[in-house]
């Protein structure tokens, strides 16, 4: 084990200690005694105050999960310490890799950040000789891996609901005569479009590329049901359990907690769009190769499978997957059913920006 | 007597109001500017090319201007009603109604806008309230539409225009209105020709600030409109946080900007032009 770096200030402060001969013996041994105290006692923390690197977050249920699955134990073992910082929007980050002054060592977030991110040439090429990527469901870009996916997918109450009436597919979703009730879709023109291809009949493994048109004219066709186009994720729950929408587009990661808080929400499971959540490490960062091996350390199969058993997201390194209980599977997507939807980040990267602006004024008309 | 200040004295109260503007707000602002016309390196007029061909551009700038219009109109009336009744208190009377009136003003505008979903939804308060008392099961779409987001814009700007009218009306000498009254006019004609006009510029103090708060209403629209109800602030936010074009971003801000400005020369204009020079 390497010494601490507080070990060389005690032996300079007995170094010039030796001025007076009579109290240096003394004053070293109580250095020393001190030393030795602090390093027994304190060891983790100083060691982790010695390097440490900065890692987004989204707070919550997710923050907690993060930190017992990656962050704790690679401080652990790698004796760098994680902090995480909440609310870390794409903005921000372009601010500080702008100003090439980088607070954060690793950007976590979800696919259209990223590929912006990736397009504006913020990341950091992902460096092959630390992450092997060669087990993963979706690779990712060359300055971004993908981590875990996160299914989302059609909301109601159950209460409400009765069993019969409840959408279980996409196209029972668009189906506004067998499924009568107020809709609500994101203002997002990613996944929509997807879940419309598919609910007007599309396979899902056959998606991409997707056919834009087609794809508009699914979404006239529910337009008229949409009740609130949701801006918010929480709205996507807070809706349905305030009873002022029937059905909604929500995630699985909002699902679960709502119910232990005691909700009356559930989500069709049978077909979902899963998203992917990747890391990446912005340039101009100060610790890029800790970054990158933070990266690798969160693809481990035996994070990913912690990572799966705390919040249920999908790992996404195939290894993980037979590692995950069998009690946490059956609230993930199998994303090995043909069924479920699996977004293609890449196909939106140099899409998104005129096709979200095309959905805006769609929406508008 | 001279209450006129020496140069150095006003320079030196002035300075420190002069510089927390200058850093705090006139150094960001330039900053916006600047990145409207400077994109990549290069400096160029593309983004207000683009803006100024963007059909998405002028309907968001068409429907700001309606909903903001409408909502001060909205908030104008309402105010004035208020602000009349607060003046005709006594001062010890008046005091808890202003506190009601201040009440949502101390409250959080995102707080405000989720609770109005208890009161405008289709379970909220005014829609049981009409089903219990009509008996009919239809709903009132008071919410995610036009009327939401006026609904929601009124209440937030309400204490902008009570204020500046009630320190108006208060302002009125009380002997015009006995005068006007012993010479025989009924309260109509009191109101019509003396208060109304004598109250002009608290009107329009009220709604210079009504307008210029709502053009650049964010939250509201978002949490209580539909998908026609965008408005410039919520393009703003897609052009910053999801394409990132800051250039285009900046662009509509200056735009607003500007918009807000001539606006606010306008109605000082009409202040001049009425002698109602405070």
């Amino acid at each position: 084990m390497t010494l601490p770096p507080f070990q060389a200030r005690t032996e300079s402060v007995a170094t010039t200690s030796e001025a007076s001969p009579t109290s240096g013996s003394r004053r070293r041994f109580l250095h020393h005694a001190g030393a030795i105290a602090a390093s027994a006692t304190f060891m983790p923390a100083v060691r982790a105050q010695s390097k440490s690197i900065v890692v987004t977050c989204w707070g919550g249920d997710y923050e907690k999960a993060i930190k017992s699955c990656f962050a704790e134990p690679y401080a652990k073992e790698t004796g760098i310490g994680v902090s995480l910082v909440n609310n870390a929007d794409l903005t921000k980050m372009k601010v500080q890799v702008d100003s090439k002054n980088v607070q954060w060592d690793v950007f976590d977030s979800v696919g259209p950040q990223i590929t912006a991110g990736a397009r504006q040439g913020m990341w950091e090429d992902i460096d092959a000789k630390l992450v092997d990527r060669s087990d993963l469901v979706s690779p990712g870009g060359k300055d971004y891996v993908g981590t875990y996916l996160f299914g989302g997918g059609v909301a109601y109450d159950p209460k409400r609901v009765p069993e019969g009436k409840r959408p279980q597919s996409l196209k029972d979703f668009w189906d506004v005569q067998r499924f009568p009730g107020r809709r609500g879709l994101r203002t997002r023109i990613s996944e929509t479009l997807e879940m419309a291809l598919v609910a007007d009949g599309v396979a899902p493994d056959k998606l991409y590329p997707l056919d834009i048109e087609r794809g508009f004219k699914a979404l006239d066709r529910i337009k008229p049901s949409v009740k609130k186009w949701i801006e918010t994720t929480p709205e996507t729950i807070t809706l349905i359990t305030s009873n002022e929408l029937d059905y909604t587009y929500t995630y699985m990661s909002r699902v679960f907690p709502a119910q232990k808080a005691g909700s009356s929400v559930a989500m069709a499971t049978g077909q979902t769009i899963n998203s992917l959540e990747y890391l990446a490490v912005p340039k101009f960062g100060k610790n890029t190769e800790a970054a990158m091996r933070y990266v690798a350390f969160c693809l481990r199969p035996d994070r990913q499978a912690a990572f799966a058993n705390t919040v249920f997201f999908a790992p996404n390194a195939r290894q993980a997957v037979p590692l995950v209980a069998a009690e946490s599977r059956q609230f993930m997507p199998d994303v090995l059913n043909p069924a479920h939807i699996i977004m293609n980040d890449g196909w939106w990267a140099d899409k998104y920006d005129a096709l979200q602006k095309r959905f805006t004024e769609w929406m508008l008309t | 007597m001279n209450h006129s200040l020496s140069t150095s004295a006003t320079v030196g109260l002035l300075a420190p109001l002069a510089v927390l503007l200058l850093v705090a707000f006139g150094y960001p602002l330039g900053l916006v500017a600047w990145s409207s016309v400077y994109v990549d390196g290069v400096f160029t007029l593309k983004a207000y090319q683009n803006l100024s061909g963007s059909t998405l551009f002028y309907r968001v700038l068409g429907n700001t201007l309606q909903i903001s219009a409408v909502a001060t109109l909205v908030s104008l009336v309402l105010g004035y009603l208020i602000a009349l009744h607060l003046a005709a208190l006594e001062p010890r009377r008046r005091m808890p109604y202003m506190v009601l009136v201040m009440l949502p003003f101390w409250t959080s505008i995102l707080v405000k806008s989720f609770a109005f979903g208890i009161v405008l939804g289709d379970n909220g308060i005014i829609n049981q309230a009409a089903g219990l008392l009509t008996g009919r099961t239809e709903k009132f779409e008071l919410m995610f539409n036009r009327v939401g987001v006026i609904i929601g814009m009124s209440n937030f700007l309400l204490p902008f225009t009570v204020f500046p009218i009630l320190a108006s009306l208060l302002a009125q000498n009380r002997s015009l209105h006995r005068v006007a009254e012993i010479m025989g006019a009924g309260p109509i004609r009191i109101f019509l020709r003396i208060t109304l006009p004598l109250s002009l510029p608290g009107v329009l103090a009220g709604v210079l600030m009504a307008m210029t708060l709502s053009m650049g209403m964010y939250i509201t629209p978002a949490l209580l409109g539909g998908r026609k109800d965008l408005m410039m602030a919520n393009l703003v936010d897609i052009y910053t946080r999801q394409t990132l074009d800051w250039g285009l971003a900046s662009a509509i801000a200056i735009v607003l900007l500007f918009m807000s400005g001539i606006l606010i020369a306008l109605l000082l204009r009409v202040r001049r032009a009425e002698g109602l020079g405070v």
